[in-house]
């Protein structure tokens, strides 16, 4: 079981295990006011609109931040490109920006030298070329990645921040080695999508403390990409409760006419189901053909619509039961609705996710990982993308094995989601 | 059918999807996602007349799939359903899209005055008037306008106007506090001349209009466009601060160069990208310059920026209108305008001051205006439009 109290612990020692590892000299310069933060890219492609891309520029040509074109104080100074497909841009953006592109992971993160010569580290595994497993999981190399880098740190005896885009790993057992490794060697970890950080419509952020008699996500996806978005964006609210997160109990992903034959027995909720949908602005079907607002949930037409649709049943250890669904062709975008204990109503957002090809969202997770980078402390914790993570996993296992309740004993991961809210206001 | 609902006439050019009136009549029809749930407007839309049905029509289908509703073919039926006298409690007039003639100004003369003139012959005929709300603005000709307004307060019937921009979700949700010292103001957007120039002037108007001493009304007018548009811009006519800041809160910012995917763009890259940009630089009797520019090809969406007093940080957001061209399929952003529209039905009462939609009017035609006389500065007396903004915001955030 990871603690998160121990996480946080770690994460204020970073700073000084940083500087103590560093020769003096360095340190003085790393940590100067006004020097630029030196960052190295990990990324399995560079083409226009992968992640490696649109989150790696970020951090070369800058973002738009709170009315501003804000440059963060950093410099790209080596990136590692795992696959070079046609439209990649790496060796043109090295040119331009003047850093360079190694061939493995470590001589990036040495800048070609005999030690590690970056400030920071953006993993960034997400498009490009891998296999799926049996589950449908593509086999994105973060893991590996991870390790390289980590192998880095150990040689070199100095560690540095770490931002993982989305998912730590396809595989749980993997994701949680990752975490070990960055307490044990005392670096802070980021990882996640931007659903947890981007606006919301309205703005809406769960009391911290408050006890969830029912939550239900609404998006599209069924798929293992997609999918990491809506639990993530689901999570980021529920973890709110209680006492802080524990953990989940089990899961159930079940599919086709199984979904609404759930919803008649009262296995999810109609009513969280309509607020979820009275937050959308792509209800399909009427809306699509005639831009009709109709009322999909109430008015029968989610059979018609959603030829798939996919429910995810999550059971947490403390008892509290929430449900994400899949339902491609009467949405297209990411909305939850929550009842809360003493409150009155409904609570329900939409997690805004901005078009292409600015995909503004993404500059709202760039800040999140620049707030790392500049502080050391890491502004959300990692345990959440590692319960996510294996929560998605163990959603696929239950999807491959007959759509079977599994019980989840190793998702007993424990943390505190931050007192402040994290999302963008700005 | 309870007597208590408000019984509502509308009055629209053309019911096709996406147009205007679709998007407002079938909410009153369907009801719409709003605050958490399927809202059902507490009213009834219970007649009709369409002043043109061109291809596409939905007109028919929807009287057909709402037997409660009836269309008539005359404004004075509708108004009356068939009989004698006023017979509704409220009425809707949308006079945005179908095929009407263009003037040499480049104006759509949409047939609001028409309208307008119609729905209040059956006020007066039946010596009855019930609340009125207009789409948009109330006319491309300022002396229709101010008719219109003159008509609505003499005869005391509560009348509501504009579009979404003052209505919709913010990115961020940021309200401009009352009373505030605002140095100058502008918003970016897009679209043409006297078509979307309206909502880029509402954007600013719904914000301006909270500043210390109120709205006052404005002084004259200059349009800018093509060169005479970059000259400005390198004379440093607006401020180039707020230009950017409004650039900041676009989501839809043509990417300058090829193999990037958001990156502020330079001047060449803004010259290169828009071929036909068009300013409207004006100045408030109290002072306050405005500035209004379209950048069709390097945004998609309305931003807005002011400098404020006493303070070095630019206040910044963007009016969120997400259109139905791929991004959304509903144009979300007419729920919360049919919805304020509902409130001026049940309540008899405008719930925004009909004065700002009167000024943006009449912005809008000076802007016109401007552009028809070679580019000159247009002085605009008739311009000096006094009124108090609502106390409480009224735009979406729940």
């Amino acid at each position: 079981m990871l603690n998160s109290n121990l996480t946080r612990r770690n994460f204020l020692k970073t700073g000084a295990a940083v500087t103590a590892a560093l020769p003096l000299g360095a340190a003085h310069q790393a940590l100067a006011a006004g020097a630029p933060k030196r960052v190295a890219i990990i990324t399995t492609i560079f083409r226009l609109q992968s992640h490696g891309q649109h989150i790696g520029d970020r951090f070369i040509v800058g973002y738009p931040w709170a009315g501003e074109w804000h440059k963060p104080n950093t410099q790209v100074v080596a990136m590692y490109v795992d696959q070079h497909p046609d439209g990649d841009l790496s060796a043109e953006r090295a040119k331009q920006f003047g850093f360079k592109v190694y061939p493995t992971i470590a001589e990036t993160l040495r800048c070609g030298g005999s030690k590690l010569a970056v400030d920071a580290v953006l993993i960034i595994g997400e498009h490009g070329n891998y296999p799926r497993n049996e589950k449908g999981q593509i086999q994105y190399p973060r893991y590996e990645f991870f390790e390289q880098v980590a192998k880095v740190f150990e040689d070199d005896g100095r560690v540095v921040p770490v931002y993982n885009d989305k998912a730590l790993s396809y595989s749980f057992e993997k994701a949680s080695k990752m975490v070990a490794t960055a307490h044990r060697m005392k670096f802070p970890m980021l990882g996640g999508s931007s659903l947890p950080v981007t606006w919301r419509l309205p703005d809406l952020e769960l009391p911290l403390g408050c006890t969830i008699e029912d939550a239900l996500m609404v998006g599209v996806g069924a798929s293992d990409p997609m999918d990491f978005h809506a639990l993530e964006a689901l999570q980021c609210m529920v973890e709110r409760r209680g006492r802080g997160e524990t953990g989940v109990k089990s899961v159930q992903l079940v599919e086709g006419d199984a979904v609404w034959k759930a919803g008649q027995e009262g296995r999810w909720s109609k009513e969280l189901l309509d607020a979820a949908f009275s937050r959308s602005d792509t209800p399909m079907g009427p809306g699509d053909t005639e831009s009709r607002p109709e009322d999909l949930v109430a008015d029968g037409w989610l059979p018609k619509l959603v030829a798939n649709p996919a429910a995810y049943f999550i059971e947490y250890r403390d008892g509290t039961k929430v449900t994400m669904m899949m339902l491609n062709g009467a949405l297209k975008d990411f909305n939850i609705a929550v009842r809360v204990k003493g409150m009155r109503g409904i609570q329900s957002t939409q997690f805004l996710l901005t078009p292409d090809p600015n995909v503004t969202y993404s500059a709202c997770l760039a800040h999140g990982i620049e707030q790392m980078f500049e502080t050391g402390v890491a502004p959300y914790p990692i345990e959440r993308t590692l319960l996510v993570s294996g929560m998605l996993e163990a959603c696929l296992t239950s999807k491959a094995q007959n759509h079977q309740e599994l019980a989840t004993p190793h998702l007993s991961v424990s943390y505190r989601p931050p007192a402040q809210s994290v999302y963008c206001k700005v | 059918m309870s007597k208590s609902r408000p019984q509502l006439a509308a009055v629209i050019t053309e019911h096709r999807k996406y147009s205007h009136a679709q998007h407002i009549v079938d909410r009153f029809l369907y009801g719409y996602g709003w605050h958490g749930a399927h809202h059902h407007p507490e009213m009834d839309l219970v007649a009709l007349y369409v002043d043109q049905h061109p291809k596409g029509d939905l007109s028919g289908e929807r009287a057909r799939d709402f037997p409660s509703m009836k269309v008539y073919p005359t404004i004075a039926e509708a108004l009356t359903r068939g009989g004698s006298k006023l017979a509704v409690d409220g009425v809707v007039v949308v006079g945005e899209h179908g095929h009407y003639p263009k003037n040499e100004k480049g104006q759509t003369e949409y047939p609001r005055w028409r309208f307008f003139q119609e729905v209040v012959k059956v006020y007066k005929d039946s010596g009855r008037s019930v609340p009125m709300f207009n789409d948009k603005h109330l006319s491309w000709n300022w002396d229709w306008a101010k008719a219109m307004y003159d008509t609505s307060r003499q005869m005391g019937f509560a009348y509501q106007a504009g579009s979404s921009l003052p209505v919709t979700w913010r990115i961020p949700s940021v309200e401009m506090p009352l009373g505030s010292r605002i140095r100058e103001a502008l918003s970016i957007a897009y679209g043409g001349v006297d078509s979307y120039d309206f909502h880029a002037l509402e954007t600013i108007q719904c914000m301006v209009e909270r500043r210390h001493g109120a709205e006052t009304g404005v002084k004259w007018l200059q349009a800018y466009r093509g060169d005479k548009f970059w000259d400005a811009l390198k004379e440093g006519v607006w401020s180039r601060r707020l230009m950017n800041a409004a650039l900041c809160r676009s989501h839809t910012l043509t990417p300058a160069r090829p193999g990037f995917n958001d990156i502020f763009p330079t001047d060449d890259d803004m010259r290169r990208i828009v071929k036909n940009p068009v300013a409207y630089h004006y100045e408030h009797l109290d002072g306050l310059k405005c500035t209004m520019l379209l950048m069709n090809g390097l945004v998609r969406d309305f931003n807005f920026a002011a400098e404020m007093e006493g303070s070095n940080k630019i206040f910044s957001t963007q009016m969120y209108l997400p259109m139905p061209d791929g991004r959304t399929t509903l144009a979300s952003f007419f729920s919360p305008l049919v919805n304020n529209m509902e409130k001026m039905f049940l309540t008899g009462k405008a719930v925004y001051p009909i004065e700002r939609t009167l000024l943006t009017t009449g912005l809008t035609a000076a802007g016109v205006e401007s552009l028809y006389r070679n580019q000159t500065r247009f002085e605009t007396p008739h311009l000096a439009v006094k009124y108090q903004p609502t106390t409480e915001s009224t735009f979406e955030r729940a």
